[in-house]
């Protein structure tokens, strides 16, 4: 029966064929087929195209957290990241960060310069406005050193290292001054009473970096391939975290206007000109560490409110360990680069929790306003961010650059003498913090245009164990704390004995090692699911739903 | 300067000594690229940072700007006869930066004799080529001479 079952398929099938043929040769019209596209299937271009369909991914993915959970998925432990932080700047690092956020560095235009010219005719208002300003920053410092040397003389305050105590008393001299230009400013400058201020946020960023040497294991391993041996050499993208908690961060709902136009950040020449690091970054003194990969600026994200930075000021307290060896030279481009990569870092972390990160581009451009100080002597840096494209060929084929400008180091005051007064205060520090202030955030807008890879929110979900999950994962990421579970260890007597040297061959293998499981490839969602006590499902049979569901996107 | 301790003379032991520094530095070629400012040192393991940078400067007149350093972990090697295993001494490895204007290249002494023997074993080659295609050739005609040819 079954025999001839399958031989009157075939025979329908045989038939069908033939009907086919004939119905073909009878349709002579359609001359032209329409080919699929030829694709390349070489391995060079699977990879490529897999890469991109992974990002197109992510741009699909609905809410801001659910695309830091898909980022995350590869790696249980978290990712190999260079430790790019604020508080470690080594020797000859700005071709470095020049490269890893693909900055043009330019000197700040003075607007200052114009003001102090006697010239030029100042607005009344305007002078009246900074010398009140003026008064009201000099009580402001002359207080925050008072209150340093009170705080010094308690009886029980700790010995602080010259590192720390600069940033107790940085700490106090932007909080007060922050608070003196608010107050004297905000009725000129109305954008300054909705400002949002963060006093000691988390800033954190991660992203992909190309056009960098392979690292020694990766060329080793290709060069062990036949078929891979000429692709040894080709760049391998490096991921960076950025770590940092500046002294103070002024946010706004509104955008800065961009100083660079559309033209002039598509530049493919400049873009040629960018200084290169091909090195291996630890090479420089950098080192790495494994971390989940983190984008913080300094709140959790939420719908359309002050999601902007205005300004923020970055210590420099820990240049004071720096060599002097080093030289001046190197501490100005020190600055720059501290600069650079806290600006760079604030600004994607903004972005990304708009939908745009490492892998999907922006679609405008965003600015921010940082300043480093150490109290006495302040830079004052401006960032225009076009591009967030780094990662692979992007190094050579992305046309955009950022940009970041920025002045040498200008002391607001000589010193605080003995009796608590400053002396020789500097107008033209002051006069550009000034401008800082007074840069009106006016770019705003509407919510498809700010955010076109955002489709909903997490609290838009109905299922209140999706919302439960998502937020759950996603607070756990942001929190960069160890597993519960750490690490399995491989003892010093096994790598002599089991790994480096076949010493003990008729053992039995039940080491991870042994049986070719790498720990560090493990993926986020490769975990065992959570029990549901059998009380909290009474409606469904025993052995249904025992477990929760997960929602990785 | 020496951390050596030196024995305690003794009446009969000899008068005059050597003493011999026990702080050394070797340069080294790097295991990976690097920049040009960069030299590799492996160093005396009782060199601090601190000595490697007053080793240079004071002695050498180099201008240093930072130094790092680390501790390689010696290869182990298992023996051939009795199956244990050995491990060679960890040594100290300095990376010495110079300043960013400086460029070091690490000398190449035996690029000429790498040379000449990739020349000899060239012309081995080519020699044991030649001798392959006359007994290719003579394959059917085992014992010919070989100037004799058509």
């Amino acid at each position: 029966m079954l025999k001839f079952n399958r031989v009157s398929q075939l025979r329908t099938t045989y038939k069908r064929c033939l009907a086919g043929q004939s119905q073909l040769q009878l349709n002579p019209t359609d001359a032209e087929p329409a080919y699929p596209e030829i694709q390349d299937t070489s391995f060079k271009a699977r990879k490529q195209k897999d890469a991109a369909n992974w990002h197109e991914e992510i741009r699909q993915v609905p809410t801001v957290e659910e695309k830091m959970i898909k980022i995350n998925i590869p790696r249980y432990y978290g990712f190999k990241v260079v430790d790019f932080n604020d508080s470690k700047i080594p020797y000859n690092a700005l071709p470095l960060t020049q490269h890893y956020t693909r900055t043009v560095l330019e000197d700040l235009p003075s607007k200052s310069a114009k003001t102090q010219d006697p010239e030029q005719k100042e607005q009344p208002s305007e002078d009246a406005l900074f010398t009140a300003a003026r008064g009201d920053v000099i009580d402001a410092l002359e207080f925050a050193h008072d209150y340093y040397k009170h705080l010094e003389k308690q009886p029980n305050s700790a010995e602080h290292s010259p590192v720390e105590r600069e940033r107790i008393l940085t700490q106090i001299i932007v909080e007060q001054l922050n608070r003196a230009l608010l107050q004297s400013l905000s009725e000129e400058y109305k954008h300054l009473d909705e400002v949002e201020v963060d006093y000691n946020p988390r800033h954190e960023a991660f992203w992909a970096v190309g056009g960098v040497d392979p690292p020694k294991n990766v060329q080793k391993s290709k060069k062990g391939r036949e078929w891979q041996k000429e692709m040894a050499n080709e760049s391998v993208d490096r991921l960076v975290q950025y770590t940092g908690a500046p002294y103070l961060a002024l946010r706004h709902r509104k955008q800065l206007s961009p100083w660079k136009t559309e033209a002039e950040s598509e530049n493919h020449e400049l873009s040629k000109q960018l200084p290169r690091f091909k090195h291996d970054p630890r090479t420089l003194g950098y080192s790495t560490k494994h971390q989940h990969a983190t984008n913080v600026p300094g709140y959790w994200p939420r719908g359309n409110e002050h999601n902007f930075g205005l300004l923020s000021f970055q210590s420099r307290a820990h240049l004071q360990l720096r060599p002097k060896s080093y030289g001046e030279q190197d501490m100005l481009e020190a600055l720059h680069s501290l600069a650079i990569k806290s600006s760079y870092a604030w600004l994607l972390a903004q972005a990304n929790y708009n939908g745009f990160n490492t892998y999907n581009e922006l679609t405008y451009p965003m600015n921010t306003q940082t300043v480093i100080t150490n109290g006495r002597e302040w830079s004052f840096y401006e960032y225009q961010l076009n591009t967030l494209l780094l990662h692979g060929n992007n190094v050579d084929g992305n046309p955009r650059v950022n940009f970041c400008r920025g002045t040498k180091p200008l002391p607001l005051y000589a010193e605080i003498s003995a009796s608590g007064k400053c002396v020789d205060f500097n107008d033209n520090a002051l006069r550009h913090l000034l401008n800082f202030y007074a840069n009106v955030p006016s770019i705003q807008r509407s919510i498809g245009e700010q955010q076109p890879y955002v489709a909903s929110n997490v609290s838009g979900y109905e299922n209140a164990e999706q919302r439960d999950f998502i937020s759950k994962t996603f607070k756990y990421l942001a929190s960069n704390r160890p597993r519960h579970l750490e690490l399995p260890e491989i003892y010093l007597w096994e790598k002599l004995y089991k790994i480096d040297n076949n010493n003990r061959a008729m053992e039995a293998k039940r080491r991870f090692f042994e049986l070719d499981i790498n720990p560090w490839q493990r993926t986020l969602d490769t975990h065992d699911k959570e029990y549901v006590p059998r009380a909290l499902r009474p409606d469904v049979p025993k052995n249904k739903n025992r477990f929760k569901k997960t929602y990785y996107p | 300067m020496s951390t050596r301790w030196y024995p305690i003379y003794q009446r009969g032991n000899p008068q005059l000594r050597v003493f011999l520094p026990n702080f050394w530095m070797k340069l080294i070629r790097p295991t990976e690229e690097q920049p040009p400012n960069v030299v590799t040192f492996s160093v005396s393991m009782e060199m601090t940072k601190y000595d490697v940078r007053s080793y240079l400067e004071k002695i050498y007149k180099l201008p240093v700007v930072d130094v790092r350093t680390r501790i390689a972990l010696g290869e182990t090697k298992k023996d051939q006869t009795y199956g244990y295993i050995t491990k060679k001494d960890d040594v100290k490895l300095a990376y010495v930066t110079l300043p960013r204007e400086e460029s070091f290249v690490f000398p190449d002494f035996f690029s000429e004799k790498a040379e000449k023997q990739a020349q000899e074993e060239k012309s081995l080659d080519e020699s044991k080529a030649g001798f392959r295609r006359f007994l290719d050739r003579n394959k059917k005609r085992p014992g010919t001479p070989g100037w004799f040819s058509i």
